[in-house]
């Protein structure tokens, strides 16, 4: 009996502190989200609408069906790039020759760097008036006039999705180095005495014995690019015009910019919904490698 | 090039001997990755007039560090909220997390392993989905823009994974230590304290880490949540970007500060935040 004091007590307050900042604000905002909450209108709940805030998202909503699709535009080539970048510096980058050891060091600081850092800093450096980057690539592209990157809807994009590629690959280039590490050495070595070239090495021997671990970081960087905000907020706040819009982002603008909570709610809940389903599927993953 | 003929010696596998293209690739890679954090060091300490030219070449001035210590930028107050929020987040969450992480590992509950699970899950959430019902409330207890209501937030997504991260070392300790323990005539308290916390200090200093950096960077939470007096660095980041244009100068500055901490204790960052994070996400 008093062992069921202390394995109670002991959780208490990790549980407190979770029911108060996780589980009563999710409970709270899927309530917002049925009713209708113009906070600058009334500084309490207004009235029960049902789910007419998301027939109104996904029926009536251009804006919201716009930052669905810039989401998407986002999402998959940010999560394609970061995996293939990652590994391919995972490969670079295993050796334990001294160069590799520090290049690995110096590559971790960057990621440990505020997310909102990261998105000022380039910023600045895509930025016509300073243009690092602009200088540098018309060396490559002669004839490139002055490109205001951020103000093009779709270099804008493609400067947030390389920004986060840029972000992440380092995290996800060492998950892959200490997959490599935990390769049996046999076959590579029998592969080598049999000749084989170190480009088929790696594609018929290394790639294959790397997919569970390949198909969990697809799932997280899907996860983490899906809520991807900070870099948006201080990079492209959206613009030009919605062109970098994602669905995070116009949770954002609407219940902080216009307080409509209970529409913003409502948006809010329909990206958590997505978000679970891949969160199940990371956990069926991780329970099963466990048994 | 003298780090090359550090490999070849250590009689390496030869798909790790490194060729010369290999070589530049390798600080390509590193110069890549590591400009802006130069950037932001240099541009710290560049005259103004040099702020928008290429050149390396300056002579370093204090001049907008002292800049962004002065109104409106308030470098200090913000360095200062920066620290009391991380501190604070800290002194609560380790403990809770340690002692959560503990019963998570030596005892059965109902559900089995789905609670760490669960906890490990609510991470995947879109930060903003919790952030509304929590500006709601604090806006009603008059919180809002206080140092204390940003602890609160951080704590949901430190006490999380911190128990996660830590609970992973529990596991790996063998339980009869504490049994061992209790033998000897000590209380199942005492056994934790004297016993289990200090071998698993380990795990706990890399969920620290994890946690001052997360703490120390997070940026959305407090952007909603503060509007003057609680500002933390990253958020003061924006201030920066006045009606005249983006002061790049006070911005890099306020950068200087905010990675500071992170360049200081690098090592222990590489060693313990990335493996955690890297264990506790993938493994």
């Amino acid at each position: 009996m008093k062992e069921r004091y202390l394995k109670y007590g002991l959780l208490a307050p990790a549980l407190a502190i979770c029911a108060v900042t996780l589980f009563y604000p999710l409970m709270q905002s899927l309530i917002y989200s049925v009713h209708d909450w113009r906070m600058s209108r009334s500084p309490v709940v207004g009235a029960f609408v049902g789910l007419s805030n998301y027939a109104d998202l996904l029926l009536h909503d251009p804006d919201f069906l716009n930052s669905a699709w810039v989401t998407l535009v986002f999402t998959v080539p940010s999560v394609a790039l970061t995996i293939a970048v990652a590994l391919a510096l995972a490969v670079l980058l295993a050796g334990s020759g001294r160069l590799e050891v520090n290049a690995r060091m110096l590559l971790v600081i960057p990621f440990a760097m505020s997310p909102a850092l990261i998105g000022i800093s380039w910023r600045f450096m895509l930025s016509p008036e300073f243009g690092v980057v602009d200088t540098m690539l018309k060396h490559i592209v002669p004839g490139l006039g002055k490109a205001p990157i951020l103000s093009d809807p779709t270099l804008a994009m493609v400067a947030l999705i390389l920004v986060d590629v840029w972000h992440w690959t380092p995290y996800f280039m060492l998950t892959f180095i200490g997959a490599l590490a935990s390769l049996p050495q046999e076959t590579l070595d029998a592969a080598q005495v049999d000749g084989a070239g170190s480009m088929r090495i790696f594609f018929e021997i290394v790639l294959p014995q790397l997919r569970p671990v390949l198909a969990i970081a697809v799932l997280l960087k899907t996860i983490f690019s899906l809520k991807m905000l900070d870099q948006v907020v201080t990079m492209t706040a959206g613009g030009p015009g919605a062109a970098t819009e994602t669905v995070p982002y116009l949770v954002y603008t609407t219940a902080f910019r216009y307080y409509d909570i209970g529409y913003a709610s409502a948006m809010a809940w329909l990206l958590a919904v997505v978000m679970m389903v891949l969160a199940l599927v990371y956990s069926r993953f991780l329970l099963g490698r466990k048994t | 090039m003298m780090t090359r003929t550090a490999v070849p010696s250590r009689g390496e596998a030869a798909l790790w001997r490194r060729p010369r293209w290999r070589t530049i690739l390798i600080w390509l890679v590193a110069i890549i990755w590591f400009a802006p954090v130069v950037w932001i060091v240099a541009t710290a300490f560049k005259p103004r007039a040099d702020v928008f030219a290429l050149t390396l070449l300056f002579k370093p001035t204090l001049h907008s560090l002292i800049a962004a210590f002065a109104p409106p930028f308030l470098v200090g107050a913000r360095l200062w909220n920066s620290i009391l929020v991380t501190a604070g987040t800290l002194v609560i969450a380790l403990p809770a997390s340690t002692v959560a992480a503990y019963a998570f590992s030596r005892f059965r509950f109902p559900g089995g392993q789905i609670w760490p699970l669960v906890l490990l899950a609510t991470q995947f959430l879109p930060p903003v989905i919790i952030v509304i019902p929590l500006f709601v409330v604090f806006k009603n207890l008059d919180l809002l823009d206080t140092r204390f209501a940003l602890m609160i937030v951080n704590l949901s997504f430190i006490v999380p994974y911190a128990t996660w991260m830590i609970k992973g070392f529990f596991d790996a300790l063998p339980p009869d230590m504490e049994e061992a323990a209790q033998i000897d005539g000590a209380s199942r308290l005492r056994a934790i304290w004297d016993v289990v916390v200090p071998v698993a200090l380990p795990g706990i200093a890399a969920a620290a880490i994890f946690s001052f950096v997360v703490s120390w960077n997070e940026f959305f939470y407090a952007l909603v949540l503060t509007r003057d007096h609680a500002v933390t660095l990253p958020v003061a980041l924006m201030s920066a970007r006045t009606e005249q244009g983006d002061a790049w100068d006070i911005m890099a500055s306020m950068g200087l500060f905010i990675i500071a901490p992170m360049l200081l204790i690098s090592r222990f960052v590489q060693r313990y935040f990335v493996k955690g994070l890297v264990s506790g996400a993938v493994r």
